[in-house]
């Protein structure tokens, strides 16, 4: 092992950068690539994230939400529907709370907001690109709300529940509690929270997946 | 102009055509029983002639003024004092209706739709004259139908001028609508880009350390004070006395280190519940700030649980307490809403306090 050069991690995952500010792109790009990243490529707007990602393939999308011409929970939509394998990862600053829950049920498997630092980034895009949900405390809040407003409402039987766990899980991640912290108090291994908290975002994605081909068969009969 | 004032002169139009109809049927029925069939007929050529004139000028806006309208008016008076010539005078006495009957009320329509209240009045007098100036005697029928016409120019005045402020304030408030979109649009759109903006020399300061971190840092917290003012909407009280937990929540916190974490959707309280539940987290923040550090992170939570609201506020200190449990002034507050506070500490895991308030 030679001290002068750090051994580098097994070849870091490939990445698209979406953000319509150029110096954004610029400072993601520079990170992802020092933390050894392989950056395909760059979009500044939703449309040509769909286009560029359709070329690339990239492991994981790093996508700003505010985006001209189409706005990121529609390219999100269009890119996991084109590459089931490509990964997003939500990274905005405007914190839109609505627009980051659509996001999620679009598809998107992470959410960090642009204050971040570079580290918790590179940290974020190598766990997203894994499998790993990227969960902030305002996010794991927001989807505690949707499946407390899908229950209320009036397709309880076929809408996603939680289960106990995965709410008692959530609950914590939403009161601050970093993955590791939770696992500690529930007595949990780091995968069983990180599969409940998947758990988590992956129903509410079939339900909302569920619910736009229900949506889709429902107006094509009423054509005929 | 507008929509509505060519649906209003419209209406006359229909109505001077129905009544014309009408009215020439029932004359030609009675050409036999008339003293001069022939001035009947022409006459009704006439008011047929001028319903297709008018019909066609007022269609067109630049029309609508006074010459038209008092040709309009002249014409069907002038209408009424020919019922003598087709009539012998003493069934006009009598009480016998005019010549032209309801069809005259399409031009006192036309007065009161072009002046409102005064245009229906005025016209209506000069009609009465008209009628009045035929018949040697005044019959109880005649007067009935005087009235009638004073009724119905100052009622279809009224309503032409409702109308008129009505359309007036729909379309101000619908320019009132489109401007604020449009201003929000904005708001978002600089906001955003200030945002961007102050997150990337947070970003950079934090890497380049030295003075540049101070000033990362600064930019940071005001980065943070902008998003919660960008999410939120200040003074919302909405119909009903009802507030928005999460507007509350969102202004009220100190800029940095208290983490929000909200459902999407509103979270609608009483207003009395909502700035007293705010005020026991304001309480709930301040304490974590005086036993944990200045400058320590607090985590707040809004959850909806039935008809319960919950704000759960933690910290990430010590655990220990002591002096932790006078969390009476936060305790007061609720027992007066019906709620109840909860504080649970665990060694090095931090405190939480749960406030729970039944809406």
């Amino acid at each position: 092992m030679s001290p002068a050069e750090p051994t580098p991690s097994p070849p870091g995952p490939s990445v698209l950068v979406v953000d319509d500010h150029p110096m954004w792109r610029d400072a993601v790009e520079r990170d992802l690539v020092a933390a050894g990243c392989e950056v395909l490529g760059t979009a500044s707007d939703g449309a040509m994230a769909v286009r560029v990602a359709a070329a690339v393939r990239p492991d994981v999308v790093v996508m700003d939400l505010q985006l001209p011409h189409q706005s990121g929970v529609e390219a999100t939509r269009e890119i996991i529907t084109a590459g089931p394998k490509t990964r997003v990862l939500v990274l905005s600053a405007s914190g839109e709370q609505s627009d980051v829950l659509e996001a999620v049920k679009a598809g998107a498997t992470g959410y960090l907001v642009k204050s971040a630092s570079a580290a918790e980034l590179v940290d974020a895009v190598r766990r997203t690109a894994a499998g790993e949900a990227t969960f902030t405390s305002g996010l794991a809040g927001l989807l505690l709300g949707e499946y407390r407003r899908l229950a209320a409402g009036p397709e309880t039987e076929s809408g996603p529940q939680l289960s106990e766990r995965e709410t008692e899980v959530l609950r914590l991640v939403a009161k601050g509690l970093t993955a590791k912290q939770v696992a500690t108090r529930l007595v949990l291994s780091h995968r069983t929270v990180q599969n409940h908290l998947q758990n988590a975002m992956q129903k509410l994605q079939v339900h909302n997946r569920a619910g736009l081909v229900r949506y889709a068969i429902e107006s094509g009969l009423d054509e005929d | 102009m507008s929509g509505l004032d060519s649906s209003l002169w419209r209406a006359v139009s229909v109505f001077r055509w129905l009544t014309v109809i009408y009215v020439a049927t029932v004359n030609l029925v009675d050409l036999d029983n008339v003293e001069h069939p022939l001035t009947s007929l022409l006459l009704t050529a006439g008011m047929v002639t001028w319903t297709v004139i008018s019909t066609v000028a007022y269609a067109t806006a630049e029309l609508r003024k006074w010459p038209l309208l008092a040709t309009d008016l002249t014409i069907a008076a002038a209408m009424i004092l020919a019922t003598r010539l087709v009539e012998p005078a003493e069934r006009i006495a009598q009480g016998e209706p005019t010549f032209p009957q309801m069809w005259v009320a399409a031009a006192l329509l036309a007065w009161a739709v072009r002046w409102q209240r005064r245009g229906g009045v005025a016209a209506a007098a000069v009609l009465s004259v008209a009628d009045l100036a035929n018949r040697a005697a005044i019959s109880a029928e005649t007067v009935k139908g005087v009235v009638l016409l004073w009724f119905v120019g100052y009622v279809a005045g009224y309503v032409a001028g409702l109308a008129r402020r009505a359309e007036a304030a729909f379309q101000e408030a619908v320019r009132i609508q489109a401007a604020t979109q449009e201003r929000e649009r904005l708001s978002r759109r600089i906001h955003d880009g200030v945002l961007q903006v102050l997150a990337l020399v947070q970003r950079r300061g934090a890497e380049l350390g030295g003075d540049a971190a101070e000033l990362g840092r600064l930019a940071g917290e005001q980065e943070h004070a902008l998003r919660g003012l960008v999410a939120t909407s200040p003074d919302g009280v909405l119909p009903g006395g009802q507030m928005d937990l999460r507007d509350l929540l969102g202004t009220s916190r100190d800029a940095s280190h208290v983490h929000l974490s909200a459902p999407a959707e509103p979270v609608l309280m009483d207003q009395h519940q909502a700035n007293e539940l705010a005020a026991a987290v304001a309480e709930a923040v301040h304490n974590v700030r005086r036993h944990v550090a200045a400058d320590a992170d607090a985590w707040v939570l809004v959850e909806e649980e039935g008809d319960d609201v919950i704000v759960t506020v933690r910290d990430d200190g010590p655990g220990i307490a002591p002096g932790r449990l006078e969390q009476a002034a936060e305790q007061g507050r609720l027992r007066d809403l019906g709620g109840s506070a909860t504080v649970t500490s665990i060694p090095g895991q931090g405190t939480e306090v749960e406030l729970r308030v039944p809406r």
